[in-house]
């Protein structure tokens, strides 16, 4: 009983990063309907940015906003110079897919190429673990959670409460009703992406820190995972997301833990391709349908 | 140069083998397949372990036979066409666009790790080596000619993947296949099976990227994990798109372009920039960035794929001109 | 008269949304039945039902007298039945002539094994009737001049007729027109009345979803009235205009449209 808390522990230290990177995909895929192959991209720019604060002195705060920073710069570039030029042109969802997957490897060897493809880590220690209640955390562990909280906390107020939120979830619910009525759309989902760069970017500092190191590979391998917990969450919805990575990630921990780490991701994809096969809409979405409905 | 000529070549014939193959895949049936390399993988790893005799400690995998060669590269096509048939089947069902894709992708993923970590299957990331070769001690080839042997080997059976593509391609199953990349409802409408018709698709082209796998183990007498990456799948993709998806010349002339011209233009880079990781990355950003372009400039690649074409030179024609041309041009349906 | 489709209360709800409810109508041998009905009547998730392309809640659907209900689209299809959609749905890429040929569903010629072996004989002319069947029905649709053209680069209006011309070369016992007019040129009205009459001649029964009432009154021997996923009303058209039930669907559209004409 107490291992399997101590495990559920760890999973939720796992489930916050994994939620907060399965929150900014489901963003960006909200507003454009594209799914972001270089999604883990922006996570792995982010580690690398806090990395190269960290090096020339920054603490943990300032190497998390430079995350932020590197990964929202970065999304922005991506959907303004590649994604939204796509939409715009009628492009459809497979063919930017596909475009996007060639920024993935663009950005994956840039990095190989300016820091190498071998793994880095961050200089500042994880702390000592500490008891919290049955549970068992290091400082660091305890700062990627109360992080993840109020990053939740401020997404839910934005996009619940502000002007900016309002126009976000009419782009996502019907874009050119959006544009018909009188919201700016491009600069919208534009915004959108920031948002959810920034997100990531800081999502991939977390990871980062969480597991030890970093690699220019290490967001594609993540991004993986947060496609199952954006799709078993349903595409596009930010409390399913928020949900799917959760279970997701608390799955994966018990799974490491009493089966094998080593198969984690080939379990994060047999739990995916479940999912889909079962409820392409989502774990929380139901129905009887034929192959064209 | 001649052994470099030699090499190129090689390489160049068994990537078009393969990028042939996803092009009936995705050029012909439309799907965006990503567990495709899985397929090559497949095909090398049991052209190996039929080939190259029992493990020795500590390397460990299945089977361990000592073959022939040919006859263990159509075992190894077949048991990539029922990988394929078992993935198809799931995926195909259902799935399509970016679903089709995540779930292939997932696919791949499962084998990739599975073959890693589960070290009797395939001796893990450590891979299965020695098959030197093939063929040369029954034909008494020495080491100097043996590359040439190879070689020919490869461009043989290219030309006859070659053939067996073009006749596919203009015939009525190619433009079936043809109908479902175009429009899968409307050809539900008129009576096509999409189902078993997109599965018999990928199993094929599966089956080709098990031919090219089996013929690259013979080239590099050895495979393990690194060299199947997922990377190299989104290489194929490259060359077919900037060829001309769905056009058989294209996608020769991509392979060309993308594997073999690219390789040789960077191919002086690593001393110019000290880094042993520069060249190969250097052509993963080229490659990505020419992915893009082409997408959003010329998706039709550089040789689109061909329409028929009814000539008529009488031109908008009454119906005595419809009975003249009727002696003369033939029905050859699509792009032959 | 035969009955040649017949429909037994079909079911089908979206979520809360009852889109077809309880429908039942038949469309007989030889004749032209109009289906109509005010928009969200349920009138295209009617024709998804019948032809595979949605499964419904329950009921029947027999066509030629064989329950097809629940079997999927292309198994409908080999039985004679072919609908079209509401929104054209050429095949974009392929030329205009292959969309043409690609109508003719042969299950041996597109066998991937015999594809491998190449056309025999026979085939092969086969093939070149075809061609000239398919130039003759492009003749007749004034898409001649475009055959080699892409599909997708037509206009609207033509891909309606080239959803006719593959029809006419599909031969199905029965085709389900779905708004063929829409975004079609009044201009093309005649042509496309001869053409739907046309089926009839040519041994192809139909049945036409269309919300030009004139239209439905000059082509139809029958017409099913369709409001809130219910048929209201099964009738030929004359004797529609008197129907109250029929009337107050429409919001008094109907009667307008008679004074109208009158
Ligand atoms: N896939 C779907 N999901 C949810 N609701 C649907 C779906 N398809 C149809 N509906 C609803 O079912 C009802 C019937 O729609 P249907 O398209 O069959 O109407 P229709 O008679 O063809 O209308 P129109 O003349 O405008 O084409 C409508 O209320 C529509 O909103
Ligand atoms: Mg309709």
């Amino acid at each position: 009983m107490h291992e399997a808390l101590l495990t559920l522990g760890f999973g939720l230290v796992a489930a916050a990063i994994l939620s907060l990177s399965a929150l900014a995909f489901t963003l960006e895929y909200s507003v454009t309907n594209v799914a972001n192959l270089s999604h883990g991209e922006i996570l792995t720019v982010g580690a690398y940015c806090a990395y190269l604060v960290q090096q020339h002195g920054g603490g943990v705060i300032l190497s998390g906003l430079a995350a932020a920073a590197g990964g929202g710069l970065l999304a922005l570039a991506v959907h303004n110079g590649v994604v939204d030029r796509f939409v715009r042109r009628g492009i459809g969802g497979l063919p930017t897919f596909i475009a996007t997957l060639g920024v993935s490897l663009v950005i994956q060897n840039v990095l190989v190429i300016i820091f190498g493809a071998s793994n880095l880590g961050y200089a500042v220690p994880q702390g000592a673990p500490r008891t919290v209640g049955p549970f068992l955390w290091t400082d660091t562990e305890i700062q990627i959670m109360v992080s993840t909280v109020v990053i939740t906390v401020l997404l839910y107020v934005i996009i619940v409460h502000t002007r900016f939120g309002k126009s976000l979830r009419a782009v996502s619910q019907n874009r050119s009703l959006a544009r018909v009525s009188g919201i700016n759309a491009n600069r919208v989902a534009a915004l959108t992406w920031l948002l959810a760069g920034l997100i990531g970017g800081y999502a991939g500092f977390i990871l980062a820190e969480s597991v030890g190191t970093f690699s220019p590979y290490s967001g594609f391998s993540f991004f993986l995972i947060t496609l199952t917990a954006a799709v078993a969450g349903g595409l596009g919805r930010a409390v399913g997301t928020l949900a799917g990575g959760i279970i997701v990630g608390i799955a994966l921990e018990f799974f490491g833990g009493y089966v094998s780490a080593s198969y984690n991701l080939a379990f994060a994809f047999a739990i995916l391709s479940l999912v889909i096969l079962v409820r392409p809409r989502g774990l929380f979405v139901g129905g009887r349908r034929s192959v064209f409905e | 140069m001649i052994d470099y000529l030699v090499t190129v070549l090689t390489e160049g014939s068994i990537f078009a083998i393969m990028a042939l193959g996803l092009n009936i895949v995705w050029g012909w049936s439309g799907d965006f397949d990503l567990a495709f390399y899985g397929y090559v993988a497949l095909g090398a790893y049991m052209t190996l372990v039929l080939t190259v005799g029992p493990a020795t400690n500590p390397t460990t995998y299945i089977l361990g036979l000592t073959l022939p060669f040919p006859l263990a590269v159509a075992l190894a096509v077949v048991s990539a066409m029922v990988l394929a048939l078992i993935v198809g089947a799931i995926a195909l069902r259902h799935l399509r666009g970016i679903y089709f894709s995540i779930v292939t992708l997932g696919a791949v993923y499962v084998l990739y790790v599975v073959t890693g970590q589960y070290v009797p299957l395939f001796n893990g990331y450590n891979g299965v080596s020695g098959l030197f070769d093939p063929m040369g001690d029954v034909l008494g080839l020495d080491y100097s000619s043996y590359s040439f042997f190879y070689l020919g080997l490869c461009i043989a059976v290219l030309i006859i993947v070659l053939l067996l593509t073009t006749r596919l391609n203009g015939s009525r199953f190619g433009l079936a296949l043809r109908s479902l990349r175009e429009d899968e409802r409307a050809a539900a409408a008129f009576g096509r099976d999409i189902y078993v018709t997109k599965l018999k698709a990928y199993v094929l082209g599966a089956g080709l990227g098990g031919l090219g796998g089996a013929l690259y183990a013979g080239y590099l007498t050895a495979f393990n994990p690194s060299a199947w990456s997922p990377v190299e799948t989104i290489i194929l993709y490259a060359a077919i798109l900037v060829g001309g998806r769905g056009s058989t010349r294209g996608v020769v002339l991509g392979v060309a372009v993308m594997v073999m011209g690219l390789q040789e233009a960077t191919r002086y880079l690593p001393e110019i920039a000290n880094q042993p990781s520069f060249a190969p990355a250097l052509r993963l950003i080229i490659t990505g960035v020419v992915l893009v372009l082409f997408i959003r400039f010329r998706p039709q690649g550089i040789l689109p794929e061909r329409r028929f074409r009814d000539k008529d030179p009488a031109g908008k024609g009454d119906a005595a001109a419809v009975e003249a041309m009727v002696a003369g041009p033939k029905l050859d349906t699509g792009a032959a | 008269m035969t009955t040649l489709l017949e429909v037994q209360g079909l079911h089908k709800h979206f979520g809360g949304v009852q889109a077809v409810n309880s429908c039942s109508f038949t469309a007989a041998e030889g004749q032209i039945t109009g289906l109509i009905g005010p928009n969200g009547a349920g009138k295209s998730t009617a024709i998804d039902l019948i032809s595979g392309f949605k499964i419904p809640d329950s009921g029947k659907v027999r066509f030629e007298g064989r329950e097809v209900q629940g079997k999927t689209p292309h198994v409908i299809s080999r039985m004679g039945l072919i609908r079209t959609f509401q929104s054209p749905r050429e095949w974009p890429g392929l030329s205009v002539l292959e969309n043409l040929i690609l109508a003719c569903f042969e299950p041996r010629r597109e066998r991937f094994w015999r594809s491998l072996r190449g056309p025999s004989r026979a085939e092969k002319e086969k093939a070149n009737e075809q061609l000239v069947e398919a130039r003759a029905i492009l003749d007749e649709f004034g898409l001649f001049h475009l055959r080699n053209e892409r599909a997708g680069n037509l206009s609207g209006g033509q891909k309606r007729l080239l959803e006719f011309a593959r029809m006419r070369m599909a031969k199905p016992r029965l085709v389900i027109l779905d708004e063929p007019m829409g975004g079609v040129n009044p201009v093309l009205g005649e042509r496309m009345a001869a053409a739907v009459l046309g089926f009839v001649t040519a041994g192809t029964s139909v049945v036409i979803v269309e919300h030009n009432l004139p239209f439905i009154e000059r082509v139809t021997d029958q017409v099913v009235v369709m409001a809130e996923g219910r048929v209201i009303a099964e009738a030929p058209f004359d004797q529609l205009r008197g129907n109250p039930a029929v009337v107050d669907a429409y919001l008094g559209e109907l009667p307008t449209y008679d004074d109208a004409e009158s």
